[in-house]
């Protein structure tokens, strides 16, 4: 569904992601795990078109991405789950599902997809005319995740959504990502810090580190390589 | 005594009529900066051509003879809105969009500067323009209400006398404030403006057009002042510079309700308004708007983010 | 410092050419707009002197402008004063005003400090209506002319004029050479960086502006001479400050010759076009001056100088070979006398004596979230303690608390024993404390020594001792051989050489270096890692921060981790890269759980 290809990005003067390529199949769980500085952000930035790239290319579904503008792309299927949670503050709960719901496949299936937002979601329900910037981050991270999901989208991505929260709250968000996922079948791509965690439920993963791939497999290849924690640690 | 009672209430009901207009005034640049972030120091002048083209709308375009003196300005005054909203979306698609929106947001301070520099040019060409075209007699929007007044009272020999053609003014005022508060907040397309004003990147993440909400903010925040113009231009004479007496009323309005809140932009400007009209109690006539320069500075050094701010504050 | 004849020769050429043209000129109407060019050149310079070099836009420039119009043509009126000694009082009464409206507006950020300047020439203005001084006329002096500057010849107008701006150029250019424009720039690149070099901003901004203020007041009371009459809205008025402003930015910003240029153009062709055809479209000067910013905005942000400049340079580089801008292996480059960093390196033995640097129970909140947690550290002299931990921990927020950039909730910053707490940025420079940044700013148009000497204003005395320093402090990094070249032209690897060098010419004695190695290649980060470990061998300690802990392990002596704003733990990069803490904050519980089987 997703193909990126020897990409190559970075701001102004300085090269963060350097000829990364990685593949998403259809109804894949695909992860990316690394340290900070690797690129994982940057990536997400740049399949959204915030960050425009120097060199190579990401195709969605045999369309070239690059070539369209970034507020189209989610009208495309991609749905983005910002790092640090990013709901729009000074809306409701419901406004921020709604907004979540500008694409045409979102207006479409509004009916439908709210109703299921709420199931999985029930906190969301709860505090619908609550003003998003006075949630916990942890109902943050559930309200940008409901957002993501009122686009009707094809890919789901999620930029750490673990972090700046609690570990107990951080396997809730998980546990509830990994119901929605058996029960839509959505494609997802994940990237996190919290290595195990990401790569459990994966289908595959891949380990992004000054800018590049340096490792990739599935759960059982990874988990057992020391290279994984040498990326993060140096040594 | 009596005639001090008299004296102030007089002046706290103009403030509150005048107030209205100014808060509308001020939405109209609010909702610029609010969603934009846009310093735009033409707005006064866009007021300007709002007040003119409400009157050529009432005189030479047929709306005085086809609805008479009484209800005829304040139809010309509300079809200046959307002429003017429309000026203003082509002033920003050709110019402004160059200084400011996603292309500019990573530029951090370069930005800004940018469109100060740009807005100012506008004024310039706007003014000194508009001088030519409209030459500098003085214009103003006759209407009989102006002349005439409803008595309040008298309360214990006090009365207050409400200007009709104010009353009405204020009136109109707060109904196009009624109408833009609930686009603002209910339909989808306030909604995408809001949300692109609180969080611009994850607006696109979302789908939504940025630039685009832009525009619509600038043309929208241009309609509205153009219409709190015109309702001013049917109790004060106004020619080409006119906007310039306003630049600071719009943006002490807007400072004190707190950048980015138009709500608050809107009580901002009636404060304003009551400022102006309450200093003449103790001050000259002249220096009215030498008092409000300096609760404009007062404002900016010490309380910057303004009285009337969001509930929650932007990320 | 003497301007050389380099520079003097285009003012000398200028002089007498604008001289033998205006001498040549009979029309009085032309004579004046000849005048008028010069008044608002120099009303630009000093415009500049403020908005240019320090890139803090004041659109109240009038305020000044004003003052000294209504000083000087009162002083006459009300105390029969000549103007010879008026226009100084003018100046002097300007430079005041300047050092009032900038003090407390100098508080303010970006576009609150631009609406503040717009708004004292326009209360000023109804202040000065509200007096009654609507219209003031300077009375003629028949009986004598001279002693109140009141001549029959436009001409001899032209030639004082010319005296003004020749005077206000070479203060310009002197302001553009000393360390007084330098710090300007400095603060227009990176207010912050230019604080940590140790430039108290402030101060440098408050000359700025009194300067700028004396020479708008000296010029405005010179126009109030030329023109004989003053209203508020021909001095206070907003187009007064618009002019400045499109004649300086129009020309060029932050350049001698821009507002020259800006003037020479744009005045004759309002003035004239207002003369021909401003009865027909009276305000023609307003839309003329408004297209010209426009225009100048869209096209060439920094003026008509720097566009020419930029062109030229560019003609004449690519006729010529580009020097080879990578280290080929047999330039003989200082680089590689420094051997890289290798695994096999003996670890530095640092006794544990000489506590240089300590911080103890640093706390520091935002709102409700605790940014660093009771924090405490100790600086070994000459060590090199690298800081890490994973997003969010506090790290940058930490070197900004021992910085100054950031006041602590709690907690104490000892250096030798004294408290740092509460001091400014470029107190703690001066203290010995040098820093660099993520985002680098350099001066894209200047060379790297230019760049570097910002750094050493701090401790030099003299300018000549600044560039000894900064010579120094280029040396120490590697970058002698291209120290002469724009930093526009530079690789990433130099750029953060070049940063290491300006934090170097203040001679501290404790670096903080914040993802210095950020966007380098394998090769490159090896290289500068090696110049960091030359400098803690000659005395520098240094706390760095850092991502790529590919590099870092090879190069500190030890590490504290910080999770959540408190430190997890601190030791030798072998054992921290393995304990089960460091490893669960970085890859999570499950992952160390498992790992520990």
């Amino acid at each position: 569904m997703l193909s990126i290809d020897n990409l190559s990005a970075g701001y102004s003067a300085i090269p963060v992601l350097k000829d990364v390529s990685i593949k998403v199949e259809a109804g894949q769980f695909v992860a990316i795990v690394g340290p900070n500085g690797a690129g994982k952000t940057t990536l997400f930035k740049t399949i959204s078109g915030i960050v425009r790239p120097s060199a190579g290319a990401i195709t969605f579904e045999g369309a070239d991405l690059l070539s369209i503008q970034p507020s189209r792309r989610a009208h495309l299927g991609i749905a983005h789950v910002p790092e640090g949670r990013q709901v729009f503050a000074s809306l409701t709960v419901m406004e921020n599902l709604e907004v979540g719901a500008t694409t045409e496949a979102g207006q479409r299936d509004w009916k439908r997809n709210i109703e299921r937002i709420f199931e999985w979601l029930p906190v969301l329900a709860e505090r619908r005319e609550q003003l998003a910037g006075t949630l916990s981050g942890g109902q943050q991270q559930m309200l940008s995740i409901g957002r993501g999901l009122a686009s009707s989208p094809k890919l789901l991505m999620l930029d750490e959504p673990s972090m700046g929260l609690a570990p107990a709250i951080a396997d809730f968000i998980f546990d509830r990502l990994i119901e929605i996922r058996r029960q839509s079948g959505l494609t997802i791509l994940l990237v996190e810090q919290r290595v195990a965690e990401a790569l459990e439920s994966a289908d595959h993963g891949y380990v992004l580190e000054a800018g590049r791939v340096v490792l990739e497999g599935n759960n059982q290849t990874l988990r057992a390589d020391d290279r994984v924690r040498r990326a993060y640690l140096g040594m | 005594m009596t005639q001090f009672l008299e004296g102030f209430l007089q002046a706290l009901v103009a403030g509150l009529l005048i107030g209205a207009i100014y808060g509308l005034m001020c939405v109209g640049l609010g909702l610029i900066f609010g969603v934009m972030r846009v310093i735009n120091f033409a707005h006064g002048d866009f007021m300007m051509l709002g007040m003119y083209a409400a009157f050529y709308c009432f005189t030479a375009l047929g709306v005085q003879t086809a609805f008479g003196n009484v209800i005829g300005p304040f139809v010309a005054i509300l079809l200046a809105g959307p002429i003017l909203a429309v000026f203003g979306y082509a002033v920003h698609r050709t110019l402004i969009s160059r200084v400011s929106g996603t292309r500019t947001s990573l530029l951090e301070g370069e930005g800004h500067y940018a469109q100060l520099v740009l807005t100012l040019g506008i004024a310039l060409i706007l003014q000194n323009g508009g001088l030519i075209v409209f030459g500098s007699v003085l214009a103003s929007i006759r209407t009989p209400l102006s002349s005439t007044a409803w008595e309040l009272g008298p309360f214990f020999d006090v009365s207050v006398f409400v200007n009709k053609a104010r009353g009405i003014d204020a009136v109109v005022s707060l109904m196009t404030m009624t109408l833009l508060a609930l686009l603002i907040t209910r339909s989808r397309l306030g909604k995408s403006l809001r949300a692109a004003a609180d969080n611009p990147v994850a607006a696109t993440y979302m789908g939504v057009d940025v630039d685009r909400a832009h525009r619509i903010a600038f043309a929208l925040g241009t309609g509205v002042t153009a219409i709190a113009g015109g309702l001013l231009a049917t109790n004060y004479p106004f020619q080409p510079f006119v906007g310039l007496e306003y630049v600071i009323v719009m943006y002490a309005g807007v400072v004190l309700g707190g950048m980015g809140s138009i709500i608050g932009a809107f009580w901002g400007g009636m404060t304003i308004g009551l400022v102006q009209q309450m200093s003449t109690i103790v001050l000259p006539t002249q220096l009215q708007n030498a008092a409000i320069f300096v609760v404009f500075l007062l404002i900016i050094f010490f309380r910057p983010q303004g009285f009337f701010g969001r509930l929650v504050e932007r990320t | 410092m003497m301007p050389s004849f380099r520079s003097l020769a285009p003012v000398l050429v200028f002089a007498i050419l604008y001289a033998a043209v205006s001498l040549s000129v009979t029309n009085s109407y032309y004579q004046l707009v000849m005048t008028l060019v010069l008044v608002w050149a120099v009303f630009g310079l000093s415009w500049n002197i403020l908005s240019g070099y320090t890139g803090l836009i004041s659109f109240g420039h009038a305020a000044f402008f004003g003052i000294g119009a209504y000083t000087t043509a009162l002083g006459q009126i009300y105390f029969d004063l000549s103007p010879w000694l008026l226009i100084p009082i003018a100046a002097m009464l300007g430079g005041l005003a300047g050092l009032l409206v900038g003090f407390p507006t100098f508080r303010l950020q970006g576009h609150y400090f631009a609406l503040a300047m717009l708004a004292y020439p326009l209360a000023i203005l109804y202040v000065v209506e509200w007096l009654g001084f609507q219209e003031v006329t300077l009375p003629i002096k028949r009986d004598n002319p001279f002693a109140y500057m009141q001549f029959s010849d436009g001409r001899i107008y032209t030639m004082l004029a010319l005296a003004m701006l020749i005077g206000t150029i070479l203060l310009t250019q002197w302001v553009e050479r000393s360390r007084f424009g330098m710090a300007l720039l400095a603060i227009k690149q990176n207010e912050a960086a230019a604080e940590a070099a140790g430039i108290n901003t402030l101060v440098w901004k408050l000359r700025a502006i009194t300067l700028s203020g004396a020479i708008a007041g000296a010029i405005g009371g010179f126009y109030a001479i030329v023109l004989l009459v003053v209203t508020p809205q021909s001095v206070f008025g907003m187009l007064v400050s618009a002019q400045a402003l499109t004649v300086a930015m129009f020309g060029g910003v932050g350049t001698v010759w821009g507002p020259v240029i800006g003037a020479v153009i744009l005045i004759p062709l309002a003035e004239t076009l207002n003369a021909e055809a401003g009865t027909r479209f009276p305000g023609i000067q307003g839309v003329i001056f408004g297209l010209a910013i426009i225009s100048v905005i869209l096209i060439a942000p920094e003026g008509l100088f720097w566009k020419v400049r930029d062109f030229l340079r560019k003609r004449r580089s690519t006729s010529q070979p580009e020097p080879e801008k990578t280290t080929p292996a047999g330039v003989a480059h200082p680089m590689a006398a420094i051997a890289p960093a290798t695994a096999g390196a003996p670890a530095r033995v640092s006794p544990p004596e000489d506590i240089i640097l300590e911080v103890r129970g640093l706390s520091r909140s935002f709102g409700g979230l605790k940014a660093v947690q009771d924090v405490s550290l100790q600086l070994r002299k000459n060590a090199i303690l690298g800081i890490i931990g994973p997003n969010g921990a506090g790290k940058t927020t930490l070197f900004n608390l021992l910085n100054g950039f950031l006041l602590p909730d709690a907690g104490e910053v000892l250096i030798d024993g004294h408290n740092m707490v509460g001091r400014k940025p470029h107190e703690l420079c001066e203290a010995g404390i040098g820093r660099t940044f993520q985002i680098m700013r350099p001066f894209l148009r200047m060379s790297i020594s230019d760049n570097v000497v910002v750094g050493a204003y701090v401790r030099a005395k003299t300018d000549l001792e600044a560039r000894k320093l900064a010579e120094g402090a280029i040396a120490r990094v590697g970058l002698s051989s291209i120290a002469h070249r724009m930093a526009g032209e530079l690789t990433t690897k130099e750029l953060r050489l070049m940063e290491l060098a300006r934090a170097l010419a203040s001679q501290p004695r404790i670096l903080l270096l914040d993802e210095t190695l950020a966007g380098l290649g394998h090769g490159e980060a090896d290289e500068v890692v090696g110049v960091i470990q030359r400098l803690a061998k000659e005395g520098v300690t240094i706390a760095i921060i850092e991502h790529t802990m590919q590099s870092m392990v090879r190069l500190v002596d030890s590490f504290v981790v910080l999770d959540h704003g408190a430190v997890l733990m601190e030791g030798e990069p072998e054992a921290v890269t393995r304990d089960m803490r460091v490893i669960e904050a970085y890859l999570g519980k499950k992952w160390a759980a498992h790992a520990q089987h």
